[in-house]
């Protein structure tokens, strides 16, 4: 009976409402909860699009939305409106995914960014276009199979909050919900910023990654571990590693998916060699600018 | 403090917006629709004009973030033309359908290939099923008086639509013509500052409306304000002409039409020049009126068959083209179902011309003219689809 207490009073207190129409194990509710726990409720979302919405039309605070192709375009216009009445004080929160936002809409993220528009952009990742049933994005990792990679995705996944990173805005940071300390202090500092702060969240799916959906929280934590899914910031343009975990091989991220089964020995060591490459990077850059 | 002076069409709509007080402006650049945003950009510049103008990186945009400020509570204007307002067709069905009475320019131009930067109706039509009201102005005085005017329709609790205010690039949004521009007390008597009974983002006063679980209840919804717009343009312009001393008939004006057995329908800009003819032909005793379609969405079917009681043969000047359609251009389509009912049909003929923003000259609308009298004499219609520019009239008068 006490659990039924707490938990009834932290669902009241939180600002997601139970019975969305994600599927099980996905990460959305769990971001969206702790996002908003941070966020309150004087914020206004924004998104659309399958994934990215599931989650997002369940959250109680005022919510808006067009169409899976429109990202950072409708909040841009809120944010305009709240210029012209003087509310300084709501934050405007665009949600998309992946494949909005590396491919269909990536000049639109780009544009917003471009004009530092006082939002906060944030890109939920599970790394395909799984709504319309696991369709490779931009985002999709090399080697990943999807149903239009059946043989595994031949190139690397754009590295967008880099990109984001280059047009000099405020903040960029990546996120993972295996670590929820680490998750609401960065989106606390985003909320704290004026202008385009983006956030990019690993989103376990284990529908479209093949994995039980049990352990969503294990997959993508084992993500951060190999470093597959580094978790840093860039803040004004320094580059600060917030996690810096004992790397694990990634191999065992990439077991604990059925996207990753037919990848060979020789693959798995290319994508070895990446991560490595990208770690030795962020090592090296870390505490410095990264804007040229 | 009201005054008068030569005025472009595009920077009579920037006055417009000004005096609405619109307050959020997204807008991407396109000729023939560029000097209109930077006139917007240069008043705001000066400080005499309060807005937030995003200068976006997309016509799609531009519309999706003019829906954002509008459910959010801002009244919002926009202008695009031709290949920009076919980037924003995705965007633009979001207004109606989530009931968003954003104001829009369309400044009339082709469509490429086979188009220039010169007009031609076919960008606007195009749009013609998404819901948005679209009304076809003459001159920079209209353009002026009818964004004005867009933002009571478009905002009023009966209709809640966008509308698109329509004028050819080049011969109107280039052309200076005298124009008066309004008082700003006044426009603030006329026009109350934007409220939506629907919508509220803000967090203590959240509403919007619920999604709907049957669809065809929704668009059947929207359909009802469009009828409904057909009454609340017709009194919203009676209002105007009231308090400003111009009106322009509602949806449909009639010229010189005592006693016409005949007319022409012109759209835009081209009804100028068909003024002219007329009067000439009037003053020779030819029983030729002419018909000036300024609404094209709501479309004015009921008007339209209350004059085909009156002409016995209606002639219609199509700037646009619909490739295989059922015969001839948009506006002749719709014509076509509006008279179909009528137990006594007029006569029905149509022409292309001024397609790729040719000038439409004097001589050809006399030529048109010539064939619709030729018909009703005759009493059939021996060619229902003419292109005008294919045929040698002789030189330009």
């Amino acid at each position: 009976m006490e659990t039924d207490r707490l938990f009834d009073e932290s669902y009241e207190r939180g600002l997601l409402q139970g019975g969305t129409t994600c599927c099980p194990g996905c990460g959305g509710p769990l971001f969206w909860r702790m996002a908003l726990d941070v966020l309150g409720p004087k914020t206004i979302a924004y998104g659309d699009g399958p994934c990215a919405m599931c989650a997002l039309s369940n959250v109680k605070v005022p919510f808006f939305g067009l169409h899976f192709s429109f990202v950072a375009d409708g909040s841009t216009g809120i944010v305009a409106a709240l210029a012209a009445k003087g509310r300084g004080d709501i934050t405007v929160v665009s949600s998309a995914g992946d494949g909005a936002i590396g491919d269909i809409s990536f000049g639109k993220v780009s544009a917003a960014a471009e004009r530092n528009e006082n939002m906060i952009q944030v890109c939920v990742d599970n790394e395909a276009y799984m709504n319309t049933g696991i369709q490779k994005s931009g985002l999709t990792p090399f080697g990943a199979w999807t149903t239009t990679t059946p043989l595994g995705k031949g190139s690397p996944k754009k590295r967008i909050p880099m990109i984001i990173a280059q047009h000099g805005v405020p903040y960029v940071a990546t996120v993972s919900v295996a670590y929820p300390r680490d998750l609401k202090a960065k989106i606390r500092k985003a909320k704290g910023i004026r202008g385009f702060r983006y956030i990019h969240t690993v989103m376990p799916c284990p529908t479209g990654w093949r994995f039980n959906p049990a352990k969503s929280v294990e997959v993508v934590r084992l993500g951060v571990q190999t470093w597959a899914w580094p978790l840093y910031e860039v803040e004004d343009g320094v580059l600060r590693l917030t996690l810096k975990p004992k790397q694990r091989p990634v191999e065992e991220y990439l077991r604990t998916q059925g996207r990753f089964r037919r990848l060979s020995q020789e693959q798995i060591e290319f994508i070895q060699r990446q991560v490595d490459a990208e770690r030795r990077r962020l090592l090296k850059f870390d505490g410095k600018s990264i804007i040229h | 403090m009201e005054f008068t002076r030569m005025m472009e069409g595009n920077e009579a709509a920037a006055w417009a917006a000004k005096l609405s007080r619109v307050e959020v402006i997204p807008a991407y650049p396109i000729t023939p629709q560029t000097e209109l945003i930077s006139h917007i950009a240069s008043m705001i510049a000066r400080g005499e004009m309060k807005a937030q103008y995003i200068k976006v990186e997309g016509e799609h945009t531009a519309m999706a973030a003019a829906c954002g400020a509008s459910a959010a509570g801002a009244r919002v204007f926009t202008a695009s033309s031709s290949q920009g307002i076919c980037f924003m067709e995705e965007a633009l069905w979001m207004p109606p359908g989530r009931r968003l009475p954003i104001v829009m320019c369309m400044v009339n131009r082709s469509i490429a290939p086979l188009g220039s930067l010169r007009p031609d109706h076919n960008d606007s039509l195009l749009q013609r099923d998404t819901g948005w009201i679209q009304l076809y102005c003459e001159n920079s005085q209209e353009v002026l008086d009818t964004i004005i005017q867009a933002y009571r329709i478009g905002e009023d609790r009966r209709v809640y639509l966008p509308v698109a205010v329509c004028y050819d690039g080049y011969f109107v949004s280039a052309t200076a013509t005298p124009t008066t521009v309004p008082d700003q007390e006044d426009v603030d008597a006329f026009l109350p500052p934007y409220e939506h009974e629907m919508y509220s983002l803000m967090p203590e006063d959240y509403r919007r409306p619920a999604f709907p679980l049957n669809i065809a209840q929704a668009r059947h919804g929207v359909q009802q304000a469009m009828e409904r717009a057909k009454g609340v343009v017709e009194e919203v312009d009676r209002e105007y002409a009231k308090r400003f001393g111009r009106g322009y008939d509602g949806l449909l004006e009639e010229y010189a039409c005592d006693d016409a057995e005949a007319v022409l329908v012109t759209m835009g800009s081209m009804t100028g020049t068909a003024r002219d003819v007329i009067d000439e032909m009037r003053a020779e005793g030819k029983l030729i009126g002419l018909v000036k379609l300024r609404g094209f969405r709501p479309f004015p079917t009921e008007e339209l068959r209350e004059m085909a009681k009156k002409y016995h043969a209606i002639g219609i000047v199509d700037r646009n083209t619909s490739y295989g359609s059922a015969g001839g251009g948009i506006v002749a389509i719709e014509a076509a179902r509006a008279l179909y009912p009528m137990d006594d049909r007029s006569l029905l003929l149509d022409f292309h011309v001024g397609l790729g923003g040719s000038d439409i000259t004097m001589r050809q609308v006399r030529y048109m003219a010539d064939r619709v009298l030729e018909a009703l004499e005759k009493g059939k219609v021996e060619k229902e689809v003419e292109w005008v520019e294919l045929l040698d009239l002789g030189e330009v008068m």
